[in-house]
């Protein structure tokens, strides 16, 4: 998995390409820790992203706590296989899908 | 390998440096021997030339014996020049009153000339004929064989115009190997008639054989006490060498062997190199040293390795236990309710590591209810696995409370969210059956989407509605739905390691493949034989692809109220 960030002043937009999955939601997450406390709102761009798993979704789901008390969070581009898995576990009604 | 041939070397190189350096010290000592010496030689000849020169002027009038006898010299034809030597050549000068006079010219100046002979060989009055190229003899004070005045002898032209052209600038001299007297230095003195022309030269001849076989002879000492001192010098270096570079690395090289002997064979001595005793305060010491602190290095090393592997095992042991326990936590007796002939169950879950996030329960809650659930803990392995004991528990205490499905998640949830540091989450679906009447109520938690089979069907997905994992957001409620099932129909339901087992080309086995699996299976087939055919059918897939998730199916047949035993029909 490759991750392409954008930090545009407190707009930290974050494009993910390959698989978020066990191996590579640890990844992830430290970025994500690392980059979040100077971001006010955070875009996930899925445009590339192939695949994820229940790892990567506990990823998503720290994000959004953390930034629904700032100025949110929203995940754009997601493609049929990763939606499917944003509406079967619930995902879809709790996130900012575009 | 057996190589001795530091010593060698050793001797080898001692002998070149000392044989180069000898050499070098004996040209260049025979050179500054030879130089004095020949140079004592020459200011001896030129200075009694010069000294002999002022008496021959003033004593008598050499001048003129000399402008005499040349004037006669060159009178002569050269047929008559060559008879030399003979007594028809002298009569030419001996005619000269000055010559044949007693206590004429020529008398005197032998005479006064033979006073300088005492250190030197030769002293004698000369002229140089350009024409000729000869060296003319005017008077000759050897008393042996005295040259007579007009006699001549042939001289280089190179040795002639240096004494003919010398600017009075130095010492005026020439050495030659002669064939007559060997090694020769000649020195010579001018004299000058009134009109400042050169006329005469006073001339000294010095033997410097003698300085030559000199330094031959000190040459030849040189040589022997040479080769006698580098033999010694070998030999001395030979032995140092031998106590203080070879007996060293022989001993480290009898340590590795005994080192790695020993390692072999298991031996824990381990002083190895730090027992050497090697104190030659150089490299050697060094490289002792080295092999010391490398053997420590290793021991502790493998000390390290052992501790590891030590620590490795007690954790492979530990999670072949913590696999044990898990798969006790679910109901694994199977068939499990074997005196009830109204349902069927049967379920299998196969971490992909030692341990799992999935699990799977089904449970009488009374009597008429039977409990189904399936689940799946974000993430893999011990955490996923603490996880789902602790979920397990809950769902289970709270189901057996005889709730709802709906409340049952919604109290569950609330439960885990109190205390999730990790955030981690497991979706689950679950359901509980009305054996009597067929009604299953189910909710899910961001589950996978039940598969359905009625009777004369085939096994499709059931897209039921959704609510959010468990243990990802505080107080959700979570809302239920209702199947009617009829005898003969079947519930297929699963965690993702199914749909996402993954083969070597990465691709995924997928909601298709798994269905056609299930449908693949006969009408009459048993949960069992279905969750072995889709298992089947996985393998066949992912082929040698290690398993990525967990993988857990669960599947129940649903039979209807049976008549029970001495029930009237």
């Amino acid at each position: 998995m490759t991750i392409i960030k954008r930090q545009d002043g407190t707009n930290l937009k974050i494009a993910l390409e390959g698989r978020l999955d066990t191996m590579t939601a640890p990844e992830l997450e430290k970025e994500l820790n690392a980059s979040l406390d100077n971001a006010d709102t955070l875009t996930l761009n899925f445009a590339d992203l192939a695949y994820i798993s229940s790892a990567g979704l506990r990823v998503l789901l720290s994000a959004h706590k953390v930034m629904s008390k700032k100025g949110g969070m929203k995940v754009v581009n997601v493609n049929e296989i990763v939606k499917e898995v944003f509406d079967v576990t619930g995902f879809a009604d709790i996130l900012t899908i575009e | 390998m057996n190589r001795k041939s530091l010593t060698a070397k050793t001797i080898r190189s001692t002998v070149l440096s000392s044989v180069a350096l000898g050499l070098v010290a004996m040209i260049i000592g025979l050179g500054f021997y030879g130089y004095t010496l020949v140079h004592q030689y020459i200011t001896r000849a030129f200075e009694t030339a010069k000294l002999a020169s002022v008496s021959a002027q003033r004593g008598a009038d050499s001048v003129a014996l000399s402008k005499e006898i040349m004037r006669i010299y060159r009178s002569l034809s050269e047929e008559e020049r060559n008879r030399v030597g003979t007594e028809e050549y002298r009569q030419h000068f001996s005619a000269l009153e000055s010559v044949s006079k007693k206590g004429g010219a020529y008398d005197v100046l032998v005479h006064m000339l033979r006073t300088f002979v005492n250190e030197v060989d030769y002293v004698y009055l000369g002229m140089y004929d350009r024409d000729t190229q000869a060296l003319v003899y005017i008077v000759d004070s050897d008393e042996e064989e005295p040259l007579f005045p007009g006699e001549w002898e042939s001289v280089t032209k190179q040795g002639m115009e240096k004494f003919l052209n010398w600017n009075g600038e130095g010492m005026l001299y020439d050495i030659d190997n002669t064939q007559k007297y060997g090694w020769m230095c000649t020195a010579g003195f001018p004299i000058r008639d009134e009109a400042g022309e050169v006329c005469e030269f006073l001339l000294v001849d010095v033997s410097i054989n003698s300085v030559i076989r000199n330094m031959l002879k000190y040459a030849l000492q040189i040589g022997v006490g040479l080769a006698l001192a580098t033999a010694l010098i070998a030999l001395l270096a030979s032995r140092r060498i031998k106590k203080a570079v070879v007996r060293p690395i022989d001993a480290i090289a009898d340590a590795a062997v005994t080192y790695v002997r020993d390692k072999r064979s298991g031996s824990d001595c381990q002083d190895h190199f730090s027992g050497l005793n090697i104190h030659t305060g150089d490299e050697l010491q060094n490289l002792s040293q080295v092999m010391a602190d490398m053997e420590r290095d290793l021991a502790e090393h493998e000390q390290q390795l052992t501790r590891i592997a030590a620590e490795k095992e007690r954790i492979g042991t530990e999670l072949s236990l913590a696999t044990q326990i898990q798969a006790a936590m679910l109901p694994h007796i199977f068939p499990p309710f074997p005196d009830r002939t109204d349902f069927d169950v049967y379920a299998s879950m196969d971490p992909a590591k030692e341990v799992g996030g999935d699990f799977y329960d089904y449970f009488l809650v009374d009597d008429d209810h039977l409990g189904l659930l399936i689940a799946d803990v974000s993430g893999k392995g011990v955490p996923a696995a603490l996880f789902m004991m602790a979920s397990k528990i809950i769902l289970q205490s709270v189901a057996m409370l005889g709730k709802s499905p709906g409340e049952i998640l919604t109290k569950t949830n609330e439960a885990i969210c109190s205390n999730n540091e990790a955030q981690m989450f497991v979706t689950v679906w679950l359901g509980i059956l009305e054996l009597s009447t067929g009604k299953l109520t189910c909710a899910n938690a961001g589950h996978e989407y039940p598969v359905l089979k009625r009777k004369d069907g085939g096994f499709a997905l059931y897209k039921d509605r959704h609510g959010f994992v468990l243990g990802g957001m505080d107080g959700i409620v979570y809302k239920e739905y209702e199947i009617q099932l009829e005898p003969g129909d079947k519930l297929f339901v699963y965690t993702d390691g199914v749909p996402e087992a993954t083969n070597l080309e990465q691709a995924l086995f997928g909601t298709e493949r798994m269905l056609s699996a299930l449908n693949a299976c006969p009408d009459a087939a048993t949960p069992q034989d279905v969750l072995e055919q889709v298992r089947r059918a996985v393998d066949d897939f992912v082929r040698g692809a290690e398993q990525f998730d967990d993988l857990t199916m669960l599947c129940l047949e649903y039979k209807g109220p049976q008549p029970k035993e001495g029930d009237a029909i």
